[in-house]
């Protein structure tokens, strides 16, 4: 085995005292390799990065570099100095940007004769630097003229130049995160990408983080898993057989305690398909996803974030176009193009967990309930809005979904984050659409909150609304839906009914 | 081994540099239109000095502004800048003398750091707060000028006649230009700044302070316009003015736009500033030309600025155009 090049150990991190972001997390990279770093969101990956880049500090914690105990970064400059530095997931690219001007964006320092940019000097480095690391562009080309994948591999290289020019001992072997860095690209550009990574890999060692499993399973020697900020797991591929199942189980985890049945609230299936699909595509996204929807009824589309499961979401609720397939509800055909206020006259309402999209959090819980409710409020003969109206509907709500508010007045930003995503629920309950997009609908409230939230969305299930979730939360799937699909890679891979959703969880 | 330093033929450089500033076609094309359509009149020496004198005002209005817009915001206050700092001039002349021209480019440099300032760490839009300084500007110079033009003697050497034909505002403006043009092209400011314009959450995470680059904008652009400033002080009569005209603010902003710095910021600079400001003086001298009544050539202007704006636009969508 190769020497270790970097380690960290025993790392802890809390965020205000309360949240405990890291565990005792300890990782370590050797040279020349591919570190994968896996969990889910929220698992303290990211947390895990910043503190090795110097953007957070640790509470706890040491660091080793070549065996020699170093202390923990407290910039990115000192990072890169000590031979770390970090490909980020968006927005890293500049792209009016030459690509010799970004490459060194940042280090020109070195590059400075009497306030003059030496230029050419620059462009040579330049070239030798892409050569080295078989990055094929030209120097002077615009970052927007390349292909996605090209300008990851550019990001690559000034990282590792970011390195070299900062490092005080020449030879050090730069150790690059590179974070998510194939959720901009497509299927080719990151087969392309990997292709030039394992080239770089005698350059630089790689800490790669992802929660797409093929992708770890296939480039990555060795991985560390992350669950709620402990690590859970570490397995050397060239030492273990290891199935893409396993390595799923290891990140979701199994949480067995918390499966309650709730087979008496499901309603009994009807026979009327509300929503169609035809192999659906959006390519890029997802491929052929196909499904009947049936009156009253739920259906899951379940896997690890970047699967594709939001984006089908998305394109059923009008925020995305589709490029293939059809798409119909009842006897109507959804065209791609259509926007989400056309899908709502359809009856298809899209209900987002984000209080930050669903609510306006400056206005009044009446009004709030309200926007999407306008045609009740309004008058018959000139449409004027009747507050008096307005205000019934809404304490209607208050006082079905117990919102602990002083009034119907009371502005959402002043509530607790559960009443807050009651007010959201509450506005879809009054609005009763014949379909209801959940996206995450629990997100960042606690378990209390929650279980009111769930009895709403079976009780309107009860009344009729068919009903589509996508979720961080396993244990949401097993509670409202019907029927879950299995979706990886864009693809649907098996449809489940809850029970044997709760059994392939828990083994 | 070296992608890069093919030595490329004339003809694709040639066609490299249109691409960039497809205005110079443009420039090229009105030439040979007006040209043949007053060949008398057009190429006359009159006409030929009024181009210049006319590309002076432009070029001094708009180079400072051209730093600021890079970044993907507006300065206006350059015509704040001009008319405060000339009353500021009359009324320093009795205490100062000679030197007292120097309260142009200090006017100038206050107001580049407090927008600045305000701009970032208030995170005001700009737009809207260098136009609300502009009028604030106006109102002081009237008050502080009695409410009519004040003339101010002594400077006259600026517009002394130095070379025949050539006026030497002209000649004066050279020199900042070239600076303005070495800041673009040889210094990391310009770098930063497009850095910004083009995608500030990226620069931010490229370790660049992004604050700090955007106040020194402002700054910038308030050195340019009050150096410009003393030479138009001259140059346009070397009298303080107390009255805010419409063509003075949007006539610049035209120049910029045209020269295919697109409002959005990321691409542009001075450098092309130059080439729009000289691209909208032939364009104005020749409507100006053909007699048309001057609302007209107001209306055609107006409709310039929103072609220019729309392609400019289009071209940082990556449709190649500015």
């Amino acid at each position: 085995m190769n020497d270790k090049l970097l380690e960290v150990k025993e790392v802890y991190k809390t965020f205000d005292g309360v949240v405990h972001a890291l565990k005792c997390v300890s990782i370590e990279a050797c040279e020349n390799e591919i570190v994968g770093v896996v969990g889910e969101n929220g698992a303290g990956k990211s947390t895990l990065m910043k503190i090795l880049v110097g953007v957070y500090s640790p509470d706890k914690g040491e660091m080793y570099h070549k065996g020699k105990m170093i202390p923990f970064p407290r910039t990115p400059k000192e990072a890169a100095k000590r031979g770390i530095s970090i490909v980020y997931q968006e927005n890293g690219v500049i792209p009016w940007l030459k690509v010799y001007q970004f490459l060194f964006l940042g280090h020109e320092d070195k590059y400075i004769k009497y306030m003059k940019l030496q230029t050419v000097r620059m462009k040579e480095k330049a070239c030798e630097i892409l050569e080295e690391l078989h990055v094929a562009c030209e120097v002077e080309a615009f970052m927007h003229e390349l292909p996605l994948s090209t300008q990851k591999m550019v990001e690559i290289a000034r990282a590792i130049l970011g390195v070299r020019l900062e490092s005080e001992d020449g030879d050090t072997t730069p150790i690059i995160i590179l974070d998510e860095p194939t959720a901009p690209l497509t299927d080719d550009e990151c087969k392309e990408l990997f292709r030039d990574l394992l080239k770089m890999k005698k350059n630089a060692s790689f800490i790669f983080i992802s929660h797409i499993i093929p992708e770890v399973m296939e480039f990555t020697d060795r991985v560390h898993v992350l669950r709620d900020g402990n690590l859970v797991a570490k397995y050397d591929f060239s030492k273990e057989k290891m199935t893409e199942e396993d390595l799923f189980r290891a990140i979701v985890g199994r949480k067995s305690s918390e499966y309650i049945s709730r087979s008496e609230d499901r309603g009994a299936a009807d026979e009327e398909v509300v929503l169609a699909a035809k192999n659906l595509t959006k390519s890029g996204h997802f491929y052929d996803v196909s499904f009947d929807l049936h009156k009253g009824t739920c259906i899951g589309f379940f896997g690890p974030t970047g699967s594709g499961k939001s984006k089908i979401i998305r394109t059923i609720a009008g925020l995305m176009n589709y490029d293939e397939g059809e798409l119909k509800a009842r006897d109507q055909e959804l065209k791609g193009d259509e926007l989400p206020h056309v899908r709502l006259t359809r009856g298809i309402g899209y209900f987002s967990g984000e209080t930050g999209k669903e609510l306006f959090l400056n206005w009044s819980i009446a009004k709030n309930i309200s926007i999407i409710n306008m045609e009740k409020i309004l008058g018959k003969l000139i449409p004027v809005i009747h507050f008096n109206a307005e205000r019934k509907m809404a304490e209607n709500i208050v006082q079905k979904l117990e919102i602990k508010a002083p009034s119907v007045g009371t502005d959402c930003y002043s509530l607790s984050g559960g009443n807050k995503q009651k007010v959201s629920v509450g506005k879809w309950l009054e609005r009763n659409p014949d379909i209801l997009l959940l996206d995450d609908p629990t997100i960042g409230i606690d378990v209390g909150a929650r279980e009111d939230i769930y009895e709403v969305l079976l009780e309107m299930k009860k009344k009729g609304i068919s009903m589509i979730l996508v979720s961080d939360e396993p244990k949401e799937y097993s509670i409202l839906c019907d029927k879950i699909m299995f979706v990886m890679d864009g693809r649907i891979q098996k449809v489940l009914g809850p029970e044997e959703f709760r059994k392939v969880m828990s083994t | 081994m070296n992608h890069s330093r093919r030595n490329k033929p004339t003809l694709s450089v040639i066609k490299q540099t249109l691409k960039m500033h497809p205005v110079i076609i443009v420039f090229l094309a009105l030439l040979l239109i007006f040209g043949s359509i007053y060949p008398g009149s057009f190429f006359s020496p009159i006409n030929f000095k009024a181009i210049l004198r006319q590309f002076v005002t432009l070029t001094l209005f708009a180079l400072g502004p051209s730093f600021v817009v890079l970044t993907g915001r507006l300065d206006l206050s350059y015509v704040g800048v001009w008319m405060l700092g000339g009353v500021l001039v009359w009324l320093c002349k009795p205490v100062l003398g000679m030197f007292s021209i120097i309260m142009i480019p200090v006017t100038g440099i206050a107001t580049g750091l407090f927008i600045g300032v305000i701009q970032t760490k208030a995170k005001i839009p700009s737009f809207i707060l260098t136009l609300s300084l502009v009028v604030t500007y106006t109102g002081l110079s009237a008050l502080i000028a009695g409410g009519y033009p004040r003339a101010v003697d002594g400077y006259e050497f600026i517009t002394a006649p130095l070379i025949p034909l050539i006026p030497s505002t002209f000649i004066w403006s050279i020199p900042i230009i070239i600076a303005a043009v070495f800041l673009m092209k040889c210094t990391r400011i310009c770098v930063y700044l497009n850095a910004i314009g083009s995608n500030e959450e990226g620069a931010r995470l490229a370790g660049i302070n992004v604050d700090k680059y955007k106040i020194l904008a402002f700054m910038l652009s308030g050195v340019f316009t009050g150096i410009g400033g003393i030479i138009l002080f001259q140059h346009l009569g070397g009298s303080a003015q107390v009255e805010l005209k419409l063509n003075t603010i949007v006539w610049p902003l035209v120049a910029i736009v045209l020269g295919g710095t697109p409002l959005t910021g990321g691409s542009g600079g001075p450098q092309r500033t130059i080439l729009g400001a000289i691209t909208f003086t032939v364009f104005y001298r020749g409507l100006y030309l053909s007699a048309l009544h001057p609302t007209m050539i107001t209306l055609l202007v107006g409709i310039v600025l929103i072609v220019s704006i729309i392609i400019s636009a289009r071209g940082l969508k990556g449709v190649t155009v500015t």
